[in-house]
């Protein structure tokens, strides 16, 4: 009996220790002031590389006006480039033509014109010809950029996780006591280095919002897009272009859609038309590593 | 280095053949891969727009060419822009002239114009009197010559060279058949309007090279064109009842289709130009027959008592549309060509008569009455999509350009004046008037000349 009881004395006792334990030990937590942010600023409050520089501050983080902001400083900043680069893309664009057809067409012109209908149709081919020619070898050359940027996108990616373990306990914090003179000032050539903003998914920056925007803006300027009549059945023209910095096109765009109708033929067509007219570019040079590279995609869609 | 790897893929259990399938099908992954993820897709959307081209006077072969040279140049420009899918550019802009056709043009002076494509040609009166157009397609951004070719012809019919240009610039630009090689035949009026005067006629599709093909003592009316375009068959009211006739351009002779009782009306051929299909009329009304032009065979396909009127074939010749009024008001029917069970097709308000089916097989063209206006409407081959491209105090007698793109009729003001004929985008937009000499109306289409 008293083994008994005082065996249940015990458990009970035990119980009651271990709980009551159990509750002291949970620390309550410091509470922490916490400012709702959005997911991408958030994002680029993690560069901490953004000092209290005043004149470079906020000019990234605000969504749209802040670009055009940012390549008005550049220019600002790089004048040389712009005006070196400015002239080039138009006397390369005149350069082609004037060189391949001036010479040939004299002696053409005095031996074929009296020829059948067949020197017409043969002229046209060689040049045809020549710019695929040229764009696969660029393309064939293009390749190795291509894994580069994926490799050199790769590494920083296995790095976020770690910092993403360091970042939530003690780096919030310190970022967050910090935030009013740091959160947004994220600018300058600095990004570059930084380029992998996307941590929280480990996935590449993606701000083709923003300078897919501008892109698009330009590019329609030139864009004639063709009828499609009623009842036309929507299709895409994609294209894979390379820019320079300078916003010029590095080579001809490489279509990327076999056209399966004629009225496909004639949209891929429009498109390759505007994407050379409209050239050079402006973009966010922030963003180049993004748009050195990328898919335009003609659609037909009526609006 | 490769007994290693050997040795390290027979320790995973992998064998060499795995190894191979397995980087095969990588590979195969990253090369889809690469497009998928390695590059990010911007759309681009917009509303379509006609497209900036210069067609500067095509160089004189001869100088005794230079007047032909400037004709077949407004020739083309005036074509492309009654289309509305392109928007030539003002010669007067012009930077360059062209001095030889077989010469890229300087295409900085064409980028600063904002063309996107240039047509260079030339016309030249050869050794035998005849006369050839050569021109050549030239994308301005790429530098590229996209198309080109020549044509001989007698020089009197410099306009088809044109035309023939046209239809290639424009196939070549917006991915669709053209239509502008093309006639149209119509009914011209002239005098008062209670003595009208109405004279078969025939024209470019542009309104240029008026002809007319009878004298204007009888009352004609619905023309159509065989598909050769060689002949015509249409309906006159001479002394007797109407009849249907067949006229052939080329000689000039007439015969009357048939001989039957009571009117015949309302005649088209079929699409491989055998037969003409056309309504008899039996006592107050009036049913379809065909007939073959060869065995001079009639064959009926209705047998209703009701009217029924206004056929056409399908392209294919395997189905008709028609009006009939078998159910109370008149109403649109589809029908195998060989007769049997009609399905009506319209069904919104009013009445619906002359349907024509389109060349490209998609839509039936039609005109519809109702609420005191006619209107020029058309409709999918099962009665969907209705969409009515022009309405008005009256609007009639639909007909489909070579491609089903455009259709033509014609408007009659009313009042002391008469009717003209205009044309359409089946999209409704882009109504031009047809240049005619006087009056017009019934205007008939003819498939493209060559």
């Amino acid at each position: 009996m008293a083994a008994s009881v005082a065996l249940h004395v015990l458990v009970i006792g035990w119980g009651l220790v271990s709980f009551s334990t159990r509750a002291f030990e949970s620390h309550p937590e410091e509470s922490v002031t916490v400012d709702v942010i959005s997911a991408s600023a958030f994002a680029k409050a993690g560069m901490k590389t953004g000092k209290k520089d005043n004149p470079k501050p906020l000019v990234e983080k605000v969504a749209e006006a802040k670009p055009v902001d940012d390549a008005v400083g550049k220019i600002s900043e790089k004048p040389p480039v712009v005006t070196e680069t400015a002239p080039p893309p138009t006397p390369k664009v005149e350069d082609k033509p004037v060189e391949k057809k001036p010479d040939p067409p004299k002696p053409v012109a005095e031996a074929k014109p009296k020829e059948e209908p067949k020197p017409i149709e043969k002229k046209p081919d060689p040049p045809k010809i020549d710019p695929i020619a040229e764009a696969l070898k660029k393309e064939e050359k293009k390749p190795p950029p291509k894994p580069q940027a994926q490799a050199a996108a790769k590494p920083p990616e296995p790095a976020k996780p770690k910092a993403e373990r360091v970042f939530d306990q003690s780096k919030i914090a310190m970022l967050l006591n910090k935030q009013d003179p740091t959160r947004q000032a994220v600018t300058g050539d600095a990004l570059n280095s930084n380029a992998a903003l996307g941590l929280a998914k480990g996935a590449a920056a993606d701000n083709s919002a923003t300078w897919g925007a501008m892109f698009k803006d330009q590019v329609k300027r030139c864009w004639k897009k063709p009828d499609a009549g009623i009842d036309m059945q929507r299709v895409e023209a994609e294209f894979a272009i390379k820019l320079r910095k300078d916003g010029t096109l590095e080579s001809m765009p490489v279509a990327q859609t076999s056209p399966t109708s004629s009225y496909q033929r004639v949209l891929l067509e429009s498109g390759l038309r505007a994407i050379i007219a409209c050239a050079p570019y402006r973009l966010p040079a922030v963003f180049f590593e993004e748009w050195k590279y990328f898919a335009p995609v003609f659609d037909s869609k009526e609006l | 280095m490769s007994r290693q790897h050997e040795t390290t893929s027979a320790q995973a259990g992998i064998g060499r053949r795995e190894v191979l399938l397995g980087l095969a099908s990588s590979a195969v992954i990253l090369g889809s891969a690469q497009r998928a993820f390695g590059q990010v897709r911007v759309p681009i959307t917009g509303e379509s727009a006609p497209i900036p081209i210069a067609v500067p006077n095509f160089v004189a072969g001869t100088p005794a060419d230079g007047e032909v040279g400037a004709g077949v140049a407004q020739v083309i420009t005036n074509n492309l822009k009654r289309s509305g899918l392109f928007a030539p550019i003002d010669p007067a802009a012009f930077i360059e002239r062209i001095t030889d056709s077989d010469r890229p043009p300087q295409f900085a002076n064409w980028k600063t114009l904002n063309a996107q494509a240039v047509v260079v040609g030339r016309v030249t009166r050869q050794g035998d009197g005849r006369l050839k157009g050569e021109f050549r397609l030239w994308d301005v951004q790429t530098g590229q010559q996209i198309a080109g070719n020549q044509y001989v012809t007698s020089p009197e019919y410099w306009r088809r060279i044109a035309h023939i240009i046209s239809d290639r610039v424009y196939e070549q630009l917006t991915g669709e058949k053209g239509y502008f090689d093309s006639r149209v035949v119509f009914v011209d009026e002239s005098g008062a309007a209670d003595r009208r005067v109405k004279r078969l006629a025939l024209m470019d599709q542009d309104g240029a090279n008026v002809r007319y093909l009878t004298r204007g003592a009888d009352l004609v009316l619905t023309p159509r064109f065989s598909p050769s375009t060689q002949e015509i068959t249409y309906m006159e009211f001479g002394q007797g009842d109407p009849r249907v006739y067949l006229f052939n351009i080329e000689t000039g002779q007439r015969e009357i289709v048939g001989n039957f009782p009571g009117m015949s009306f309302s005649p088209r051929f079929s699409p491989d130009g055998q037969r003409i299909i056309m309504s008899l009329q039996q006592g107050a009304n009036s049913n379809l027959f065909v007939m073959d032009l060869r065995s001079k065979t009639t064959t009926r396909l209705t047998d209703t008592p009701a009217i029924d009127t206004s056929p056409s074939y399908a392209p294919d010749g395997s189905r008709l549309c028609f009006e009939s009024d078998r159910g109370g008001k008149p109403q649109i029917y589809v029908m195998a060509a060989t007769g049997g069970a009609a399905q009506r097709i319209s069904f919104g308000d009013g009445s619906y008569s002359t349907p024509v089916w389109s060349p490209r097989g998609d839509y039936i063209a039609f005109t519809k009455q109702g609420g005191g206006q006619f209107a020029i409407g058309i409709m999918k081959t099962d009665g969907s999509g209705e969409r009515i491209l022009s309405s008005g105090f009256h609007n009639e007698g639909p007909t489909f350009a070579p491609n089903g793109r455009v259709v033509m009729f014609f408007r009659d003001p009313g009042g002391s004046s008469g009717p003209s004929l205009f044309t359409v985008d089946i999209s409704g937009r882009n109504e031009q008037r047809v240049p005619t000499p006087g009056f017009a109306s019934d205007p008939a289409w003819s498939p493209l000349l060559s």
